[in-house]
């Protein structure tokens, strides 16, 4: 696989597997997966709990290692980088949007999404410029001051949103976005990362929810660590 | 927002914790910093107080000083002697006895007598009257005068106890020419002082004999010491600085061996302080510093955030514990100094800069140790799985 022949790809996972080494005996979470997420798509992985949705997720995201086979970002082995190298391509190239936000408590929104520019180097000037468009984009410029114990949930996860794309990223990994939200909260995210990827950012989305999933252009069925059915609509 | 400022927001963000945290640094650096004042202070304070009386190089008999060392005899001729030597400016005899003192119709106060020879140059300075000027003069301090309900041009007959304790001499009559100063009094010391020759006239002996003999030096005291030991090898000349080594040597090595254990004591406390904070404040934000790590913070930054975080708690605590410490140091150089026999202007508790270069290297040695075990714990962290429990539980 070159740049050449699939320019639009970001990620590819080549036969990966993920196999935890648990006292009982090897647990294969991911097993001998390929897929490829090219630029712009909208990608939804869903499936049973422990199905390895989220495991896949984090190797894509390069938080975690294959135990076996290749990750390519932009036609790269990331596979192989060391931790310094990983964490400047998750700064620079990858967002992530946790169900559990993790926005930093002591910080305000506006430097919550500043956090990811200054660590990235951005001037403070255009981080200031870039902070107010993000939580613009978000709706929640009139909250930028605001702790997150002062937001609400849908509030807090559109400030991660924001903050997942401070340093441009070309792809948006979501685990579980909606999942401590109610329906109507959860329904503006989840229009809100549909905007996103309009914009241009791939967007991978691991749910259990089926309204979320079925916004996806692509539905990965997995079970037992393999995708078991993919749909294209 | 630096890594700085980011520790920083993580510590007021858990005011309580921290501010325990800072206030724990604070009283155990306060006790670091007197442990540290503690272990030179006696020797500092001695070797000023040597200093203040003026001379720099001190003749005895034996090595030891200061100490019940043989007299020395025919001292005036040793003073001339030393007093001609070109590294030598002057020079006195320094004699010390017990007299017993009364005014006409009063009570009869006990005294330490010193009796001075040679130079002008006195152990002594006067806050009131004046110095000895004429025969059969002396000075008291100002216990000694209150004890005696005396003042400067008062009679006293003086009744002294010299060595051989044999003799019996007669009570002689002494004037009070003024009120001096002793650098070396204890609060309850009864002290007064006369000439060489007065006090052997006391004594009913002959002028001559001397417990040491007091140099000033020409400006370099090593030379005058040396000097002096090779015109009288059978004698030991030692400068104040060698006479302070003797001192460190003979008996104020408790009190450095008592700073260094308590020193070692408090900075291990300071330590496993910090150590279980950080330790437990890292723990209760896994999810978050998993977070950052995935949003691609490298494990530099994190550690150096946990890093800063010990940093902040020390120098703040740090900071706070040298006045504190000032204040505990004074109070407890009282307590001390409430000892018998201890002069009224030694100190314990004696501050040097050198004191605080120690006081800020341990301490900060304490805030990079203590932040080792949970850098470790956010350097090691694994992100992912991290990630996955922080959503399961």
């Amino acid at each position: 696989m070159t740049n050449a022949v699939y320019h639009d790809t970001v990620l590819f996972a080549d036969r990966v597997s993920r196999v935890f080494q648990m006292p009982a005996g090897p647990v294969v979470a991911v097993r001998d997966l390929t897929l490829t997420i090219t630029q712009g798509e909208h990608a939804a992985i869903r499936g049973p709990s422990g199905c390895g949705k989220s495991t896949l997720l984090h190797m894509l995201g390069c938080v975690d290692t294959p135990t076996s086979g290749r990750l390519l970002f932009d036609g790269h082995d990331v596979t192989t980088l060391g931790d310094r190298a990983r964490s400047l391509l998750r700064l620079r190239q990858i967002g992530f949007v946790f169900q559990r936000f993790f926005l930093l408590p002591m910080l305000t929104a506006a430097e919550n999404v500043e956090l990811p520019q200054a660590e990235a180097g951005v001037p403070k000037a255009e981080r200031a410029r870039r902070t107010f468009e993000l939580l613009d984009y978000v709706g929640l410029a009139p909250r930028a001051g605001h702790r997150p114990s002062q937001l609400s949930g849908g509030e807090m996860q559109r400030v991660a949103i924001a903050r997942a794309l401070a340093n441009r990223p070309r792809l948006l990994l979501a685990d579980e976005p909606t999942g401590e939200l109610d329906q109507t909260t959860g329904e503006q995210v989840a229009a809100l990362l549909d905007r996103v990827n309009a914009d241009g950012t791939a967007l991978v989305i691991v749910t259990h929810d089926p309204a979320l999933a079925g916004r996806a252009r692509r539905i990965l069925t997995m079970r037992d660590g393999r995708i078991e059915h993919e749909a294209t609509q | 927002m630096n890594v700085l400022g980011f520790a920083w927001r993580s510590l007021v963000r858990q005011p309580a914790r921290s501010t325990l945290g800072i206030l724990g640094v604070a009283a155990v650096g306060a006790l670091l910093f007197d442990m540290l004042l503690l272990s030179q202070g006696l020797l500092l304070s001695m070797r000023g107080l040597l200093d203040r009386m003026g001379f720099d190089v001190r003749v005895v008999s034996s090595d030891q000083f200061p100490g019940p060392g043989p007299d020395l005899d025919d001292a005036q001729t040793l003073a001339a002697q030393i007093a001609g030597l070109p590294s030598v400016r002057s020079v006195v005899t320094i004699r010390s006895e017990s007299a017993d003192l009364q005014r006409a119709g009063g009570e009869s106060v006990r005294v330490t007598f010193l009796g001075v020879g040679g130079s002008t140059v006195r152990p002594w300075t006067v806050v009131s009257g004046r110095d000895i000027a004429a025969d059969r003069e002396l000075v008291l301090n100002a216990y000694a005068a209150e004890e005696l309900d005396a003042a400067p041009g008062d009679a006293v007959l003086v009744k002294a106890f010299c060595f051989p304790e044999d003799t019996a001499p007669p009570q002689q009559t002494f004037r009070i020419a003024g009120i001096a100063e002793f650098l070396f009094d204890a609060p309850d010391t009864l002290g007064a002082a006369t000439t060489a020759d007065d006090l052997a006239l006391a004594c009913a002996q002959e002028a001559g004999k001397a417990d040491f003999v007091a140099v000033v030096s020409a400006g370099d005291p090593e030379a005058a010491a040396a000097a002096i030991s090779a015109q009288h090898p059978d004698l030991r000349a030692m400068t104040n600085e060698q006479a302070v080594g003797q001192l460190q040597q003979r008996g104020f090595t408790y009190f450095r061996q008592i700073s260094t254990v308590l020193s070692t004591v408090t900075v291990s406390f300071a330590l496993l302080l910090i150590t279980v904070l950080l330790t437990v404040s890292v723990n209760q934000r896994l999810g978050e510093v998993a977070a950052l790590r995935a949003i691609g913070f490298s494990q530099r930054r994190v550690v150096l955030d946990v890093l800063c975080e010990s940093v902040l708690i020390v120098g703040i605590g740090g900071g706070l514990s040298l006045p504190l410490g000032w204040l505990l140091a004074q109070w407890l150089d009282g307590i001390l100094k409430r000892m018998p026999n201890i002069p009224v202007q030694l100190h314990f508790f004696v501050f040097e800069p050198n004191a605080l270069a120690v006081h800020a290297l341990l301490l900060g040695a304490t805030a990079i140790l203590a932040a080792v075990y949970p850098m470790r714990i956010v350097a090691r962290l694994p992100i992912a799985a991290t990630l996955r429990n922080e959503t399961v539980s």
